[in-house]
């Protein structure tokens, strides 16, 4: 074969191309970490493209964990993300279970049906109706229930239990193992790396959630979640229900306080559990993509 | 499988069978139970559209009233506009992009340096709305990194995130900002799944890199972007409703007032159940047409389609 040229003007523009997109993904998420870790005063005039942080201070972060209404915040997203990721596991891979057995007579309209709950959305406000109804408004409950399973994820643990070696199942069933045993102590550990990617993902969407938290949870400022409080504080610009709890705070802190640096650390607070889940998620997930090799 | 089913000794009938299993469907029992709830439950609620709305009480029936009340109020033709311009950008004209950049990573040599790009250009994929919407307006305000580097050039600040011409296009680069890695996985994936042997055999005969793409990365992305073309007709008059909900301010809103943020506005703030549901219930079934229609259309022309 012809040696390939070590340089070709192709590679070059493709090269700062795809160096160019990353920077625009790099720098403003490094600028706004930066500005966070910086002192107000010197987080103030610090530049957009700034990526280091200045005159190093956790200044923003320690009022963001002291605050009345950001803790009660966070808690409840630990809260909702954990119990909730744990019930979508807990449905999914049963029913990817029940789904994958081969000779499971109703697995057809089963399927069907499962198409069409992901195909055909309702809408907010019929669903809205069903919580208020079965009077789990305003509960975390509500939130966690209303996205249980998803078909998409159930779909994608269904092929993870389909590539469990049928010859072991068969030897269990000799051995007078039931479904429930097959379960947890065949498939779970055989498919490990398919509950670890879908683990990911729910739990991914989960931290998420504003959405239903911004419908559902409208009872108390402490009732609802990080998402929302920085969709408040962030993007709707509502700095007095964040910075007006000034009885609870100290003046000097208020006054000194960069509202951007301040947002930044909010912001940051929302990011770093997805930062410390990403590398899991190629791990098992985007792993074929990422090693080049095959497909499926 | 269908030889299973001759095997099987013909007195066990359906009711048996199902006997059989029933510690199966017990498994199944809490997913369909939520299914029941959270998603037959509000399609049933979607009645709504046809009826007046009542805490208490039956629901009146009042025929097409909400659907005339739509078709008929002012501002619907804007949304429904904005609505159609933003998928159209969002769906149609970002698509080839993530055919451009599966190709683009499948050319690059160094596998360091396309790892180093897939892993940075997948991250947004996982970042929340809220998360992405502060990030842009923090790096697109007047002190921004945007209008720093537009400085350099000697170009003027621009205030992007209230710029009525501007705020569609922004929609569109942020959704191809958080999508284009994430996305065009499928694609790679397709790439690289090519069998070798095709661009040995396409190099003997003296094609091109060019000519390599055009006869044999392009065909074989055919069937995979058909199917995404397919499911994002489907998102059609959805336009990313997270997305411009956390973009939306007075400035602009006029400019991205979709069909989802209408839906918002006057089901869960103004309490205008029916009229909220009307429009759902519109979406929805145009969603499906959409999806149904093109498939058919596609599997005619090409022979391909989602299933």
């Amino acid at each position: 074969m012809v040696m390939k040229k070590r340089f070709s003007i192709s590679q070059f523009i493709m090269a700062i191309m795809m160096i160019i997109l990353t920077l625009t993904m790099i720098i403003p998420i490094m600028n706004i970490a930066a500005k966070s870790f910086s002192s107000p005063e010197s987080s103030r005039s610090m530049s957009g493209l700034r990526i280091i942080p200045k005159d190093f201070d956790l200044f923003n972060y320690k009022i963001v964990f002291s605050h009345p209404i950001l803790v009660p915040a966070i808690i409840n997203s630990v809260i909702i993300t954990v119990v909730g990721t744990f019930i979508n596991i807990l449905l999914t891979t049963t029913a990817a279970y029940v789904l994958t057995r081969p000779k499971l007579t109703l697995k057809r309209p089963l399927m069907v049906f499962f198409i069409i709950m992901m195909l055909f959305d309702p809408g907010t406000v019929p669903e809205y109706l069903v919580v208020q109804k079965i009077g789990l408004m305003g509960s975390k409950w509500a939130v966690i229930l209303a996205t249980a399973v998803n078909v998409y994820y159930l779909i994608i643990m269904m092929r993870y239990f389909e590539a469990v070696p049928q010859s072991i199942v068969e030897a269990s069933v000799i051995d007078g193992c039931g479904n429930m045993r097959s379960l947890t102590s065949i498939y779970l550990p055989l498919a490990k790396s398919g509950v670890a990617t879908i683990t990911m993902f729910y739990a991914v969407v989960r931290w998420n959630e504003y959405f239903r938290a911004t419908i559902y949870l409208t009872r108390k400022s402490t009732d609802s979640v990080l998402q929302v409080i920085l969709r408040q504080f962030v993007v709707l610009g509502d700095t007095v229900s964040i910075l007006g709890q000034q009885a609870l705070f100290d003046y000097n802190a208020i006054a000194r306080a960069d509202y951007a640096a301040l947002k930044g650390a909010t912001i940051m607070v929302a990011i770093i559990p997805i930062l410390i889940l990403y590398p899991f998620v190629l791990k098992f997930y985007a792993k074929d993509a990422l090693a080049g090799g095959i497909k499926e | 499988m269908k030889k299973n089913e001759v095997e099987r000794p013909v007195n066990r009938s359906l009711w048996n069978r199902l006997k059989n299993e029933k510690l199966l469907y017990l498994m199944l029992l809490p997913t369909l139970i939520y299914f029941i709830i959270f998603r037959c439950w509000p399609i049933i609620n979607m009645r709504l559209a046809f009826f007046q709305f009542k805490a208490k009480g039956d629901w009146p029936f009042v025929g097409f009233k909400y659907f005339k009340m739509i078709f008929s109020s002012p501002g619907f033709e804007q949304i429904m506009k904005n609505t159609l311009v933003i998928s159209f950008l969002k769906y149609i004209l970002l698509f080839p992009f993530f055919i451009i950049f599966a190709i683009i990573l499948s050319e690059i040599r160094s596998n360091g340096f396309r790892k180093y790009v897939q892993v940075v250009s997948y991250l947004p994929h996982f970042l929340s709305w809220v998360v992405i919407a502060g990030i842009w307006i923090n790096a697109l305000s007047l002190e921004g990194g945007l209008n720093q580097v537009l400085s350099i050039f000697g170009m003027k600040s621009i205030d992007f995130m209230t710029d009525k011409s501007k705020i569609r296009w922004i929609l569109m680069i942020c959704e191809g900002w958080r999508s284009l890695g994430w996305d065009s996985i499928i694609f790679y994936t397709t790439i690289i799944a090519i069998d070798q042997s095709l661009y040995e055999a396409a190099r003997i005969d003296g094609a091109g890199k060019l000519q390599i793409i055009r006869y044999i990365v392009l065909p074989a992305l055919i069937t995979p972007a058909v199917t995404m073309f397919i499911l994002n007709l489907g998102f059609f008059l959805n336009a990313g409703f997270d997305q411009v909900f956390n973009f939306s301010n007075a400035a602009v809103q006029s400019r991205i007032d979709i069909l989802d943020t209408y839906i918002y506005r006057i089901g869960i703030e103004g309490g205008q159940y029916s009229l909220a549901t009307a429009v759902s219930l519109i979406k929805g079934v145009v969603g499906m047409l959409l999806v149904l229609g093109t498939h058919i259309i596609s599997k005619k022309l090409t022979g391909k389609g989602v299933w």
